[in-house]
């Protein structure tokens, strides 16, 4: 068992991201603490080293977090942000770490639901998978 | 550099006494490196706290800000442009973060780790606001004042008489011969070619006729329309003596009516091919049938289709043309009306509702659908705007508006987007036209600060930034590295998220700056 | 002579109209009668999941947001026109704003609504994903206004952002036009009987389900929390209809009913749904994706493939209830010729619209006159170019339709003088 509270960070787009972000909290949604948020201007700006780097910082679970596909602010930006994820996802199975850890999700600036729900899942994640190496796997 | 931070945290909001406790965060951003002062002001919205500030800042020789503002959102930007003014600072320089929303109001169960969070934030912002650089928007004058319509349609004379309205030169460009009476300048038998340039200043190559001509605009409108002539090749094939429904309805209009039995029929498209043509036409349709079985009840009108697409108030209209007689058959897009072979004016079909097949002699038919306009490649090809599955121009993401398209000052509107009716096209021309107007009459265009730029000795030329960037911002410069055209950068950074070679960094939002928020942020343990 | 324009409304119109008009440097006074801004789409749900299914519906949540940071853009919620007459060339406008007896300090924290002793509440937060969020209270419920002198919202707000001394304001504006942008309203499923909606329990109108959708992300049945796993959608609930509801098509009940059954069984796998519906009318949209999309939706059962989605060319004619909450929905098939009865664990009326009721006081001053139908028109010569009636007032049309005519309308300029 972890002996410390899940450390989480989420990419989260300056447009719809953190709309829906803003609308959950201001519809009274409550979800962990454990959500670490770091503002981007689009989920394409998102570099896989970002996500391997917040994991070698600590992290034990990363996501991103964009507009809904087809109406990204900049067209193709969470696509390209998605195929990012799949990408780190795709190396970190190949070095044995769980590609759970990072995760692709998409928001629309009316959904006040979204958030909390992320959240959540992400949570439960790093829950169960502890820090990177408390079970075997990675370092 | 100096890189002192003045941390202005906003007592009201922020501060409420059990979300947040608003003197240890003051103590916590005090005692991080980089800041030169921490203050608590009352109602940072406040004229008087501006004062304060800037006061506070120029005692303190800081050369940044991070604000944590009240609750909402809309003080900020009055709020920075009277800052900016009076502290003399450069607006890039100056960053929010929003504790409330994202370290006290979701987590009111666990004040205690609320707070270590907020703290946490609060020196993550802190670290990030440190590393900022001052950066520069550039303005470039507009050359001209001209917009350009590409089509001489129902849409394409509507936006250009709402620009003309508002006071630019509209120059339409019409592949057809057609004489029209629009405002500014038409050029008939003359297509788009190429583009260069940016919004506010696009170069497009036009051909006209014989000639090449270059057309400087600030703005372009496509209103490129529909196509008739494709389903017309196919119908008269079918039915030699087949004709637009636009032709029936000048006919009617014109007080001609026609005799014996007349057929309107959409798309039967078995294939598949021409899906998106059947929203068109079902007002005229209607319209003109109703007025066909006024004026001549002894002509027989029926109406072949898939969906009766008789939509808001035509379903009314819908209505008054079966009470006037009007006979409506809808048929299956597997079975499709056929044609006899031998009797070009029969038309066998399979009516779904009565389970019945029925053999129509007709003495005329016209086929009231819309396909979208071949030309559309080319002009997306020239313009370099993606269109949508349907064979249309795609109107770029709904949060933009309902008439852009992906290239900034480049709009779209009318059939040219998906076929629709005559009193729809006009509305959307004239939106188009009231914004492609608006973005020329600013008259210049700002670009640079957070923009992406190129370390030319780690680029590899794998054109990897080229193919992805939707604005066509990257290229390849002389030097055969690539380069970023400032003007058309949006700042969204999707190629330097991408690049193999990390040669390229975005302003503003660079790696040092994201990965250093997320490294502190991290170091919070809560 | 002031260039002020007075917009009547703070929907997807009314929002769009101010925004536009803001950009071409007029002044503008938003008056919008309900506690925050966004008119019907603060209720309706974003259709998309990962990939966005083009709604509008974030496009009035941004606009709504937008317009509380525009500068020269004057918002006042809860608040009506109560007099209007003509004056040199304009109009004097007068406007009541009713008191939400919570201040702008409100941090939407929520305290207020827990420790609010009023069964059923007296303190709200804005509805649904409407802007700006300050909450409000229903001085109706609110006991503090009544004898007990309750003040246990004041006592938990950590902002002070309570203010029982709130009353309600009468303003002044001289403007030079007036928009109408008042929206519409749904068509109320009680007056189809026979299809169960107030008296079958787990028969719900779309309206409904967009609620539960923007709310929770999911639909689940409103009376008992569970998630149906047959539903059945019917489209054309008071609309098309002489007997009941409005006569003429409300044209986006298709395109958002076709939206919210792909929504809601993109959320259940083990979900199936029939689509009843009398034509397809997918407002610019190919009708072909969605019965692409339908053939598409498949289970595996025991190596075959069976459908999950089935489109039936039908209006049903009576929902009755069942066992467990199920409803049994009574329907012919194509032709006419076969009866057939079929369970469902939730039932989904697809309701059209109308537009909101308009009060003499305020159309007769404008010019306005309203068809047989209510929606307004400005064709006396009473209207000129001062006064303009856009957005679903005037007609039935989806947001991305309401945008496009919101647009359009301020780009008729303002005639000068008198």
């Amino acid at each position: 068992m972890p002996d410390r509270e899940p450390k989480i960070v989420g990419f989260c787009c300056e447009k719809h991201g953190i709309d829906s972000v803003d609308l959950a909290a201001r519809s009274g949604r409550q979800y962990d603490s454990s959500i670490r948020l770091v503002r981007v201007p689009c989920t394409g700006r998102v570099d896989g080293t970002h996500l391997l780097k917040a994991l070698e910082e600590g992290a034990d679970a990363v996501f991103v977090l964009g507009c809904l596909e087809k109406n990204c602010y900049y067209d193709t930006g969470s696509i390209e942000g998605r195929k990012r994820v799949a990408y780190v996802k795709s190396m970190l199975s190949e070095v044995g770490i769980e590609p759970e850890r990072v995760e692709m999700f998409n928001a629309s600036s009316s959904m006040s639901w979204k958030f909390s729900e992320i959240a959540s899942n992400m949570v439960k994640v790093a829950a169960r998978l502890g820090p990177i190496g408390s079970r075997g796997g990675g370092r | 550099m100096k890189r002192r931070v003045q941390v202005v945290i906003c007592r009201t909001c922020s501060g409420a006494a059990d979300v947040l406790d608003v003197d240890r965060l003051l103590r916590v951003a005090s005692d991080a490196p980089y800041v030169g002062s921490a203050v608590i002001v009352n109602y940072a919205c406040n004229k008087k706290s501006i004062s304060e500030i800037v006061d506070d800042a120029k005692s303190k020789e800081v050369d940044r800000l991070l604000l944590v503002p009240c609750s909402k959102k809309d003080v900020s930007p009055t709020l920075f442009q009277a800052y900016v003014k009076k502290a003399k600072m450069n607006e890039f320089l100056m960053e929010t973060v929003d504790l409330v929303g994202e370290a006290a109001l979701p987590h009111r169960d666990d004040p205690a780790r609320a707070q270590a969070k907020a703290e946490a934030k609060l020196l993550a912002a802190i670290a990030r606001t440190a590393l900022l650089e001052p950066l520069h928007k550039i303005t470039e004058d507009m050359r001209t004042k001209n917009v350009v319509v590409i089509g001489a349609g129902v849409a394409g004379v509507e936006a250009a008489t709402t620009a003309a309205n508002l006071g630019m030169h509209t120059i339409i460009i019409e592949k057809s011969e057609k004489k029209l009476k629009v405002p500014g300048v038409m050029m008939t038998k003359s297509r788009v070619i190429s583009t260069e340039g940016h919004a506010g200043n696009y170069s497009l190559s036009i051909e006209a006729g014989e000639k090449r001509e270059t057309l400087e605009c600030a703005a372009v409108v496509v209103a490129s329309g529909g196509d008739w002539s494709d389903a017309e090749r196919r119908f008269i094939d079918a039915a030699p003596d087949s004709k637009p429904l636009y032709q029936l309805d000048r006919d009617v209009s014109e007080g001609k009516t026609p005799d014996g039995t007349v057929i309107i029929i959409d798309t039967p498209d078995p294939e598949g091919a021409r899906t998106a043509a059947q929203d068109f036409a079902w007002e005229e349709a209607l319209d003109c049938a109703i007025e066909i079985r006024k004026k001549s009840p002894a002509t027989e009108v029926y109406l072949l289709f898939q969906e009766m697409r008789a939509m808001g108030l035509a379903e009314l209209a819908y209505k008054e043309a079966a009470g006037l007689g009007v006979t409506f058959v809808r048929y299956d897009a597997k079975r499709p009306p056929e044609f006899d072979s031998e009797d070009g004016n029969r038309v066998t079909v399979l009516d779904m509702a009565q389970d019945e097949t029925l053999s129509i002699a007709f003495d005329a038919l016209y086929y009231a659908s819309v396909s979208p306009n071949p030309d559309n490649i080319a002009i997306a090809d020239a313009l370099r705007i993606p269109m949508s599955p349907s064979g249309g121009i795609r109107r770029g993401s709904i949060q933009r508006g309902p008439v852009t398209t992906l290239r900034p000052g480049i709009f779209v509107c009318g059939s040219a987007k998906f076929p629709k009716s005559e009193g729809m096209a006009r509305l959307e021309g004239r939106a188009a036209g009231l914004l492609a107007a608006q973005f020329a009459a600013a008259g210049e265009v700002e670009s640079g600060g957070s923009v992406a730029e190129v370390a030319p000795e780690k680029c590899s030329a794998c054109l990897t930034c080229v193919r992805t960037c939707p604005y066509e911002a990257p290229f390849i410069g002389v030097a055969g590295k690539a380069e970023i055209a400032i003007q058309m950068c949006q700042g969204c950074g999707m190629c330097a998220g991408i690049c193999p070679s990390k040669a390229i960094e975005l302003h503003h939002f660079t790696d040092e700056q994201l990965l250093t928020e997320a490294a502190v942020y991290l170091r919070g343990d809560f | 002579m002031t260039t002020k324009v007075l917009v009547i409304g703070g929907g997807p119109a009314g929002l769009t109209a101010a925004e536009t008009l803001v950009s071409r440097k007029q002044e503008v006074v938003l008056v919008e009668k309900e506690d925050s801004l966004g008119g019907m789409a603060r209720e309706l749900a974003c259709k998309g999941i990962s990939e966005c299914r083009d709604c509008g519906v974030c496009y009035a949540i941004d606009r709504a947001d937008e317009a509380t940071r525009t500068p020269g853009l004057e918002v006042l919620l809860k608040s009506n026109v109560t007099s209007l007459e003509r004056v040199n060339g304009g109009f004097k406008v007068k406007i009541r704003s009713l008191p939400r007896y919570v201040t702008g300090d409100c941090i939407d924290c929520n305290k207020c609504v827990e420790a609010c002793p009023v069964d059923g509440k007296a303190i709200f937060a804005p509805t649904g994903s409407g802007r700006p969020r300050p909450y409000w209270i229903d001085r109706g419920k609110c006991l503090h206004f009544k004898k007990s002198k309750c003040e246990k919202c004041a006592q938990v707000c950590p902002t002070n952002a309570v203010d029982y001394e709130d009353r309600a304001k009468n303003v002044t504006r001289n403007v030079s036009r007036v928009i109408l942008a008042t929206g519409i309203e749904p068509t109320d499923a009680r007056e189809v009987p026979r299809l169960g909606y107030g008296t079958v329990p787990n028969v719900v109108s779309s309206v409904d389900v967009e609620r539960i959708l923007n709310d929770e992300g999911r639909v689940v049945r409103p009376l008992d929390g569970v998630a149906p796993k047959k539903v059945a959608m019917i489209q054309c609930v008071g609309s098309r209809s002489e007997k009941s509801g409005v006569e003429y098509c409300s044209k986006f009940c298709c395109k958002y009913g076709t939206k919210i059954a792909q929504l809601m069984m993109d959320g259940d796998p083990d979900m199936d749904l029939d689509f009843y519906f009398m034509d397809l009318r997918t407002l610019y949209e190919p009708q072909e994706d969605f019965k692409r999309w339908a053939k598409g939706m498949k289970r595996k059962v025991e190596k075959k493939k069976v459908p999950r989605v089935r489109l039936i060319r039908s209006m049903p004619s009576q929902a009755y209830p069942g066992e467990e909450g199920k409803i049994w929905l009574r329907s012919s098939g194509e032709t006419d010729s076969e009866v057939t009865e079929t369970p469902y664990d939730l039932v989904v009326l697809s309701v059209g619209m109308k537009p909101r009721a308009l009060p003499e006081s305020l159309t007769s001053p404008l010019g306005v006159t309203l068809d047989c139908h209510g929606f307004a028109r400005c064709e006396t010569s009473d209207c000129d170019q001062k006064v303009l009636a856009l957005g679903a007032a005037c007609g039935p049309m989806d947001i991305e339709e309401t945008v496009t005519n919101a647009i359009a309308a301020a780009a008729i300029p303002p005639k000068e003088g008198n």
